[in-house]
């Protein structure tokens, strides 16, 4: 509810709600992906005084470098390749100017898929480069290009949430290994996706809203929570069949991965399902009268979540340290004006 | 219950002013050429962010009651063993504004499947839980529950939509037929939610919109994956749903009072789950499954204003021609919404 009752506070600036102000970050686990894995204690730091007025090509552009994320993982899922070069170049205007690469990792089509399972693939990639599309479209000559993207960070990412102790190679998590793996890959994101519109949408100016931006966003929200609704039953859905959490690991798997996302929430870095959290755990219902646990949503009147901006680039940066500007699925730091972590 | 988001809600509604708004939602189009997504027809209303959570607060009484009868074999404001059981909230119906009616039809469904059984339970607490928020957030001023057939209303709809045995409909028979009964609604949730979104005034109102959308997502999603993965070829369930859509846009677009008819047939404002080919990556066209109810061409979920929603839930109550009908009655609202004076209904 931290996030919640922070947007709720009429007058809360959009800057510092942006910034995560007001979150506690001591309470946070240290942790470092991207590092050589030593612990780094927290120091809450308050924002720097004006710098920059966000304008809503900011937010939009923000939601863009995690469409290009989302789109790259999808795609190379369903196909074995990434976005194409066209729907990755920079805007005129835009601020920044070379279009990155992906570093592919062991990103490959994943193989041994049923008919069902390969159309709902290609139903998620299609949507998710149409968000790229639309985005861009919709940004025009400010539209940001692709960042440098790395999907071999699902290794260093399973290391810190402890499903396994390789990082890359033998023993490694591969998300493109199995159908299976691919719902944690994509349980990594959607849950994600789905709180950083729902953050973002009340940011969005007056003009905004009538340009049809808010709108706009609020319907690509809709479309995160689809997705993340799929990813979810489906994991529920096989551990049903399994008969047994232990039958069927990557439900555990999703709340490992869950927790670690929780640890990176810097302000509302709760456990899953308990009080503060943005996170509701995966449950294995055992019988007719036993309820799911789908709708990742608080707990008291079932709204789902929001995370702002800053707790969005703690978990794609796999860093919960405050001044981080690079690391995790971008390695040299998404193109935005948001680019460095700030509490 | 009164927790502090709860709580600013009511204020922010108490203090909310009334204003004048162009009512019809800004369109992508107007940001993407060729987006495919619907303009609602412009008409000048006057209401406050407390009309507009109160028009949500009827369709989550008609969610919700169905969702309980399926799953528990009582209403929302009546308490049994299973509703208990499974610590749904048990609704104390305070709203006063407008006719209080009564629910008929809907009994336990004989569920066999741990998933659909397990979901249903999920989704009946939320949706419980969602009247609870708008009722304390609208306080003095939400609006009754009105009179709800959860009964004869899904063989109405079934019949039209042109479902095999349709008049001999029951979401109350298997878990199949309940999958379907659920994806009537939920698609129905999302699209008000988002058609609201741009209405509202105070942000606070907005992120609790937002927040619930994307519940009602996840629940289509759930309901949508469940059943694909049933019927994956659209022989039975996973056909209905291509059924039910097109009823849904063809209701919907009679909602735009007076759109071009021929306006529907090349862009509908709903999808059912039948495949469609798709490029991706810039190669040869492959095939993908409808897993959202989303336009084409931006993947952006369609949004609907209140004359849509009405038409749909009241199977066509809300339009004589080009005319919009106040109050709208039918279908699931025998005697029409609840609202106040500048209410939607």
């Amino acid at each position: 509810m931290a996030k919640l009752s922070m947007l709720n506070d009429s007058g809360v600036s959009r800057r510092k709600f942006l910034a995560g102000v007001g979150a506690s970050a001591g309470a946070v686990a240290a942790l470092n992906l991207a590092g050589c894995g030593k612990s780094t204690p927290i120091t809450p730091v308050s924002p720097p005084p004006n710098q920059h007025v966000v304008t809503d090509a900011d937010i939009l552009n923000f939601a863009l470098n995690l469409e290009y994320l989302e789109a790259s993982f999808y795609l190379y899922a369903a196909t074995g390749a990434g976005l194409q070069a066209s729907d990755t170049t920079p805007g005129s205007t835009a601020t920044y100017q070379t279009a990155g690469t992906v570093t592919p990792g062991d990103a490959a089509a994943v193989a041994g898929l049923t008919t069902a399972q390969q159309e709902i693939l290609n139903e998620i990639a299609f949507e998710e480069q149409a968000h790229v599309r639309f985005l861009r479209t919709a940004l025009g000559t400010a539209a940001i290009p692709m960042p440098d993207i790395d999907l071999s960070f699902f290794g260093p990412l399973a290391v810190a949430a402890g499903i396994t102790t390789a990082a890359s190679g033998t023993g490694s998590f591969n998300p493109f290994a199995s159908f299976d793996d691919f719902l944690i890959g994509a349980f990594i994101f959607e849950d994600v996706g789905v709180t950083a519109y729902s953050g973002a949408a009340p940011l969005i100016s007056a003009s905004g809203v009538s340009l049809g931006y808010l709108t706009a966003a609020a319907g690509i929200l809709a479309v995160e929570a689809y997705h993340a609704g799929y990813v979810r039953t489906t994991l529920t859905g096989r551990a049903i069949a399994a008969g047994s959490a232990s039958a069927y690991p990557y439900l555990g798997i999703a709340n490992q991965v869950e927790a670690l996302r929780a640890t990176l929430t810097v302000g509302a870095s709760a456990a899953p399902s308990t009080s503060g959290s943005v996170e509701t755990e995966l449950t294995l219902p055992t019988g007719l009268t036993t309820a799911s646990s789908i709708v990742a949503a608080s707990a008291a009147d079932a709204v789902g979540f929001a995370r702002s901006v800053n707790q969005v680039l703690h978990i794609v940066y796999g860093s919960p340290t405050v001044g981080v500007s690079a690391g995790g699925f971008f390695p040299s730091g998404i193109n935005s004006v948001f680019a460095t972590t700030t509490a | 219950m009164a927790n502090q988001e709860t709580q600013l809600l009511d204020d922010v509604i108490a203090k909310s002013r009334r204003k004048m708004l162009t009512f019809g939602l800004s369109s992508l189009a107007g940001l993407v050429a060729g987006a495919s997504a619907p303009i609602a027809k412009a008409a000048t209303a006057s209401y406050t962010d407390a009309d507009i959570l109160n028009f949500a607060l009827n369709l989550e009484y008609l969610e919700a009651n169905f969702y309980y009868l399926a799953t528990f074999g009582t209403t929302i404001d009546k308490a049994n063993t299973a509703s208990t059981a499974a610590g749904a909230p048990l609704i104390t119906l305070s709203g006063t504004v407008g006719t209080p009616g009564t629910v008929s039809g809907g009994s336990k469904v004989p569920f066999a499947t741990i998933p659909v059984a397990s979901y249903a339970i999920e989704t009946a607490v939320e949706e419980g839980k969602h009247v609870q928020l708008l009722l304390t957030a609208l306080g003095s001023a939400a609006v009754a529950q009105p009179a709800i057939n959860l009964g004869t209303s899904f063989q109405t709809l079934a019949a039209a939509a042109k479902i095999p045995g349709g008049s001999g409909f029951s979401p109350y028979a298997s878990d199949a037929t309940f999958l379907v009964g659920a994806y009537v609604f939920e698609d129905v949730g999302v699209t008000a939610y988002h058609g609201a979104a741009s209405l509202l005034t105070s942000s606070s109102n907005l992120s609790t919109a937002a927040g619930i959308m994307a519940v009602e997502a996840y629940h289509a999603g759930l309901i949508r994956t469940t059943i694909n993965y049933l019927d994956p070829t659209g022989a039975t369930i996973g056909g209905y749903t291509n059924l039910i859509s097109a009823l849904r846009a063809s209701l919907s677009q009679a909602g735009l009072l007076g759109a071009a008819p021929s306006a529907y047939d090349s862009n509908p404002d709903d999808f059912g789950l039948a495949t469609f080919p798709v490029s991706l990556g810039g190669g040869a066209n492959v095939t993908a499954t409808r897993l959202t109810d989303a336009d084409s061409t931006n993947v952006v979920a369609f949004a609907r204003n209140t004359t849509q929603v009405l038409n749909i839930v009241t199977g066509g109550g809300a339009v004589n021609g080009s005319v919009a009908v106040s109050p709208a009655t039918g279908v699931f609202f025998p005697a029409g919404m609840n609202a106040g004076p500048n209410g939607f209904r």
